[in-house]
C-alpha cells in the first residue's frame, strides 16, 4: 500500500515536471517564430526611418544590426527588412545581408535567411518569379527568379558577378524537417530585370 | 488486475518514450540524426572539382541547371616545336554533339590544363571544312560578342583565362551528331633541372569521376580568384549521363582516346642526348642540330604523360644562342646563355658577402630545422678568408648574429656555428623585417653579396617585400629556397626575380640538405656576374628582364629581345670571377624562328603586372597589358579570344538549352563559398514538437493515475 502511495507521488512529479519542461520547450520553440515576427514590425519602423536618410538606424537599443533593404515578393505576399550582416544572432530577426560581398547596390547580393521563418516562402518561389529589393537609398530593383539550386554547402560556391546585379537567396533544404544543420542549401537566383530600375523620390 | 497490469505498461511506454526523446531535448541539433535522412531524401548529387580535369573535356549542358555530361572526345592531335626553351604546342580535339535528336543544339564548355607558364594566343574552330579563326578583344567585349553570336544562333567560341594554369572555352551551337574540331596554340617554358631539359605533355587521365560515389570537392588555396570552377560549371553528371554515355567515357579511359603526337626540337645548342621516358619514339636529326620527333606508333592511348628530356652536350665555357623572329618590321629574338656543365674550378673566386636568412617558425620543427642547420654550418665551414658572413634568424622577432657581415675569422666562425646549432624552431613569422636587417648591409660592388632566404611559409604583405626589394637592392642578389608543400612558390619565384638571384623549391623534407648544400656550392662560383647586353648598334632595345641575373651552374639565362634594328654583332659583357668576360654573338647568322614575340610580350606583360607591386596605378598596368595582349594575340587577365562563325548555323527561334540557363556565372572568377554563411535552420519547430509531446506525455500519465487512484 506504501509501495503504492510512493509511485503515485513518483508519478504526479514526473507529469508535473513533464508539463514544465514541455511548457518551457513548446515556449523557446515558439519564442523564435514570435520574435521573427516581432522584430520585423520593429524593423519596418527603423527602416521608415533608414529611408528618411538616417545612417544605421538600429531597430532596438541594443541591437547590433540596422536594416539595409527592404524584400517584396509580390504574388506572395513577402514584405521583409533585410539585416546587414548574415550571422545566427541577426538571422532570428530577419534575412540577412552576407555582407562582404557587395554593397547591395552593384553585383551580386547574397541574402540568406531562415528556412522556417522569414525564408520559408522559398519553397514556393516559381521561376522568373519577381522580387522587388529596395536599397537604403530608396532605390527599387526588380528581379526574376532564374534558377533554383540545391548544393551542398561543404562543397558548393555562389558565383559573383560585381557588375550585373543579382541576387542570390540561400536558405536551408529541404524545408520541414524537424533536425536543422543539414548540408543541403537552397540557393535561388534572380536576375535584374534592366528597364524597371526606378528611382523613388522620397524627400 | 487486467487493468493494473495494462496501466503499468502504459507508464512504462511512455517512460521510455520519454528516454527516447531525452537525447533529442539535450541535442536538438544532432546532425548524427539530420544527415542521413537529408541525403536520402533529396540524393546529394557529388560534383567534380576542376582539379580533376586532367585533359582536355568537352563538358555539354542539358536541361537540368547545373548538370553537364561529357562529350566523347574522337581524336586529340598534338604537334609541338621547341625553339631554345620554348615549346609551343598545338592541341587539337575533335568531339561530337552525340545527340540524334533533331534541334538538339548544344552549348559545350571546354576545360583544358595547361602547365603554369603557359600562354594561349591561338584558338581555331573547325565546323565542316570552315574555320574561324579567334580574335582578341578585351574580356569584356569578347564576352559580349560571344554572348550576342550565341543568341544569333552562330557558332562561337571563347577562351578565358580561369587562373593561370586552367582555360575554359564555350563553344555554342553544335547541331546534333556534328563533329566540331577546337585547336588551341600556347607557348610555354621548357623545365631546365639538374643538367637536362624537360617538356611534358599531360595525357594521363587521372582518377576519373565514377558515378555513384560522391566526389568531394577540396578548398584550395584562399586566392579568392576561381580556386574552383563554378558549381554550375562542374558537372555532377552521374544522374543524368545516359547510359550510352558511359561507354564513350569508359573509352575515353580505354583505348578509344587516342593520341597522335610529333615534334620538332630546336635546342639552340649541341645536345647530347634526347630521350622520351614512357613511349617510344623515333627521333631524326636535323642538319641544323635539331629533331624531328614523333611516336613510333602512329597513336597511343592517352594513359600516361609524354614525356621529353634532352641534355647539353658538356662544355667548360658559357655557351650563347640567338633565334630571331621578324614581324610588323621589328625584330624580336631570343638571347640564351647556357652555363658550362663543367664549372671552372681554378678561376679565381670573387670574395662574397653571405647572409643567411633562416626561418626559425614553428612550422620549421623537426627535420626542416635540422637539416637546415647542418648544411647551413657545413656552408660557413666552406668559406674562406677573403669572405663575410652574417646568420639572421626570424620567427616572431628577428635576431642578426652580428650587425652586419663580418669577416671570416676563428672567433666570429666558432661564434656562428654556435649561434647555427643552438637555431630552433618556434614561434610566428615575419619575414619582412628580417630582410629589411639583411638589406643593411653595406654595398660593394667588387663582393658577391648574396643573400639567402629560407623559409617554409608563406610570403605575406608580397608588395612591402617587393618594394624594399626594388629600392634597397642594390649590388646585393636575394635567393630563395621553399621548403615543404606549403610555401607560395609563386611569390617566392617573384621575390627572387626582384632580388635578381634564383629560387630553389624543395618539396621532400628529407631532400632538404643535399639541396642546399647543392645551392650553396653553386653560389659560390658564379659562372658570370654583373651580365649586360651592349647597347651599341641597337636601336629601339627592349629586353626582358631588364636586369639580367648572374649566371649560376644549372641555370640557363634567357632573354627576350626586342628592336628596330640590330648590329651585326651583338656583345654581351660581364665578369667570371673578377675577371672581365664578353661574348660576340653574329645576329646575321641567327636562326629564324616563330614564336619569339609572342614569348617576348609573355615576357613584358609579366614585367608590367609586376610594375603592380611596386606602385604603379592599376589602370596603368592595364593600359599596358592591354596594348602588348591585344597586339600580340595573348589570353591574359584582361584579354579573352573569342571565335565566331559568320554564318548563323543554328535556326534562329529554336531555343538552346543553354540558353535558358544565367550565363553569368561563366564570366566570373569570382565566387562566394556556400560553407561560409551561417545555417539557417532553427530548431523551433523541433522545439514545438518536443514542448508538445511532452505535454500530451504527462497529460496521459495523470490520466492513468487518476483512474488508478
Amino acid at each position: 500500500m506504501k509501495g503504492r502511495q510512493i509511485k503515485t507521488r513518483v508519478v504526479t512529479i514526473l507529469a508535473y515536471s513533464l508539463v514544465l519542461v514541455g511548457l518551457a520547450q513548446a515556449c523557446s520553440g515558439a519564442w523564435i517564430y514570435m520574435k521573427a515576427q516581432l522584430a520585423q514590425v520593429l524593423l519596418q519602423r527603423a527602416w521608415a526611418g533608414t529611408l528618411a536618410g538616417q545612417q544605421d538606424v538600429k531597430p532596438w537599443p541594443w541591437a547590433d544590426t540596422w536594416p539595409i533593404a527592404r524584400l517584396i515578393v509580390p504574388r506572395l505576399g513577402i514584405d521583409q527588412i533585410v539585416l546587414e550582416g548574415a550571422y545566427g544572432r541577426t538571422l532570428a530577426f530577419g534575412p540577412a545581408h552576407v555582407e562582404s560581398w557587395s554593397d547591395a547596390r552593384e553585383g551580386t547580393v547574397i541574402l540568406t535567411g531562415h528556412r522556417d521563418t522569414h525564408f520559408a516562402f522559398l519553397e514556393h518561389v516559381q521561376t522568373s518569379e519577381r522580387i522587388v529589393l529596395q536599397s537604403s537609398n530608396g532605390l527599387i530593383r526588380s528581379y526574376r527568379v532564374s534558377d533554383h539550386r540545391i548544393v551542398d554547402s561543404k562543397s558548393g560556391r555562389i558565383p559573383l558577378d560585381r557588375e550585373h546585379p543579382a541576387l542570390v537567396l540561400v536558405t536551408c533544404y529541404p524545408f520541414h524537417t524537424a533536425i536543422p544543420g543539414g548540408p543541403l542549401r537552397l540557393v535561388v537566383t534572380a536576375e535584374a530585370e534592366d528597364i524597371e530600375v526606378e528611382r523613388k523620390v522620397r524627400r | 488486475m487486467l487493468y493494473t497490469h495494462l496501466r503499468s505498461s502504459v507508464v512504462r511506454l511512455l517512460l521510455s518514450v520519454l528516454i527516447t526523446a531525452f537525447p533529442l531535448l539535450i541535442l536538438p541539433t544532432a546532425r548524427l540524426f539530420a544527415q542521413p535522412a537529408e541525403s536520402l531524401s533529396t540524393g546529394i548529387v557529388p560534383t567534380m572539382s576542376i582539379n580533376e580535369v586532367t585533359e582536355g573535356t568537352l563538358l555539354f549542358r542539358t536541361n537540368q541547371p547545373g548538370r553537364f555530361t561529357p562529350a566523347p572526345v574522337m581524336k586529340t592531335d598534338v604537334q609541338i616545336a621547341v625553339i631554345g626553351i620554348i615549346a609551343r604546342t598545338t592541341v587539337r580535339q575533335e568531339f561530337t554533339n552525340p545527340s540524334e535528336k533533331k534541334g538538339d543544339w548544344l552549348e559545350g564548355i571546354y576545360v583544358f590544363p595547361l602547365p603554369e607558364t603557359a600562354a594561349v594566343d591561338h584558338l581555331r574552330m573547325k565546323v565542316g571544312e570552315r574555320i574561324i579563326e579567334g580574335q582578341i578583344k578585351e574580356r569584356g567585349e569578347a564576352k559580349k560578342v560571344f554572348e550576342q553570336a550565341k543568341q544569333a544562333g552562330k557558332r562561337a567560341s571563347l577562351v578565358e583565362q580561369e587562373r593561370p594554369n586552367i582555360f575554359t572555352t564555350s563553344v555554342a551551337n553544335i547541331g546534333p551528331g556534328e563533329h566540331i574540331t577546337v585547336e588551341i596554340e600556347y607557348q610555354e617554358t621548357v623545365r631546365y633541372d639538374q643538367g637536362q631539359f624537360q617538356l611534358r605533355f599531360p595525357m594521363a587521365v587521372g582518377q576519373r569521376y565514377i558515378p555513384g560515389t560522391p566526389v568531394i570537392v577540396e578548398d584550395q588555396e584562399p586566392n579568392g580568384t576561381g580556386t574552383m570552377l563554378d558549381t554550375d560549371r562542374v558537372p555532377d553528371a552521374s544522374r543524368i549521363t545516359p547510359p550510352g554515355q558511359h561507354h564513350s567515357q569508359g573509352s575515353i579511359n580505354g583505348s578509344g582516346n587516342s593520341v597522335s603526337l610529333s615534334l620538332t626540337l630546336t635546342p639552340g645548342f649541341p645536345v647530347a642526348k634526347v630521350a622520351s621516358l614512357f613511349h617510344p619514339v623515333i627521333a631524326i636529326p636535323d642538319p641544323d642540330g635539331g629533331y624531328q620527333i614523333s611516336l613510333r606508333k602512329d597513336a597511343v592511348p592517352a594513359d600516361r604523360d609524354f614525356q621529353l628530356t634532352w641534355v647539353p652536350a658538356p662544355s667548360t665555357e658559357p655557351t650563347a644562342t640567338v633565334l630571331t623572329e621578324q614581324r610588323n618590321g621589328e625584330t624580336y629574338a631570343m638571347l640564351m646563355l647556357v652555363p658550362p656543365t663543367h664549372s671552372n674550378d681554378t678561376a679565381p673566386r670573387m670574395p662574397r658577402d653571405l647572409t643567411f636568412v633562416i626561418d626559425t617558425s614553428g612550422s620549421m620543427a623537426g627535420p626542416s630545422i635540422e637539416q637546415a642547420k647542418s648544411s647551413l654550418a657545413a656552408a660557413l665551414t666552406r668559406l674562406t678568408t677573403q669572405d663575410r658572413f652574417n646568420v639572421i634568424q626570424f620567427n616572431n622577432t628577428v635576431r642578426s648574429l652580428f650587425s652586419t657581415p663580418q669577416p671570416v675569422r676563428t672567433a666570429a666562425m666558432r661564434k656562428a656555428l654556435r649561434y647555427v646549432d643552438g637555431l630552433s624552431a618556434d614561434g610566428g613569422t615575419e619575414m619582412l623585417p628580417a630582410l629589411r636587417q639583411a638589406l643593411k648591409s653595406q654595398q660593394d660592388s667588387s663582393r658577391l653579396q648574396q643573400i639567402i632566404l629560407i623559409t617554409d611559409g608563406q610570403i605575406g604583405n608580397e608588395d612591402e617585400l617587393f618594394e624594399l626589394l626594388t629600392h634597397r637592392l642594390g649590388t646585393r642578389r636575394v635567393f630563395t629556397v621553399g621548403i615543404g608543400a606549403t610555401p607560395n612558390s609563386y611569390l617566392m619565384r617573384k621575390t627572387a626575380e626582384f632580388g635578381r638571384g634564383t629560387f630553389t623549391y624543395i618539396g621532400n623534407v628529407n631532400e632538404i640538405k643535399d639541396r642546399l648544400d647543392g645551392l650553396f656550392k653553386k653560389l659560390e662560383y658564379p659562372v658570370l656576374n654583373g651580365i649586360q647586353l651592349d647597347r651599341t648598334g641597337w636601336t629601339g632595345l627592349e629586353h626582358y628582364p631588364a636586369h639580367i641575373a648572374d649566371l649560376y651552374e644549372g641555370e640557363p639565362i634567357i632573354l627576350a629581345v626586342k628592336a628596330s634594328s640590330l648590329p651585326d654583332q651583338a656583345m654581351l659583357l660581364g665578369q667570371i670571377g673578377t675577371q672581365p668576360w664578353s661574348l660576340s654573338l653574329s645576329m646575321k647568322q641567327a636562326t629564324a624562328r616563330g614564336g619569339l614575340s609572342v614569348y617576348w610580350a609573355r615576357q613584358k606583360i609579366s614585367a608590367l603586372m609586376d610594375e603592380a607591386f611596386t606602385g604603379t596605378a592599376e589602370e596603368t598596368v592595364r593600359k599596358g597589358v592591354l596594348d602588348v595582349a591585344l597586339a600580340h594575340h595573348l589570353v591574359s587577365k584582361y584579354t579573352s579570344l573569342v571565335a565566331v562563325d559568320v554564318t548563323p548555323a543554328r535556326p534562329t527561334g529554336k531555343s538552346e538549352p543553354g540558353q535558358t540557363q544565367s550565363t553569368k556565372s561563366e564570366e566570373d572568377q569570382e565566387s562566394a563559398s556556400l560553407a561560409g554563411l551561417p545555417k539557417t535552420g532553427t530548431s523551433g519547430s523541433v522545439q514545438l514538437l518536443l514542448g508538445l509531446l511532452l505535454i500530451v506525455t504527462a497529460a496521459i500519465l495523470w490520466r492513468v493515475q487518476r483512474a488508478a487512484a
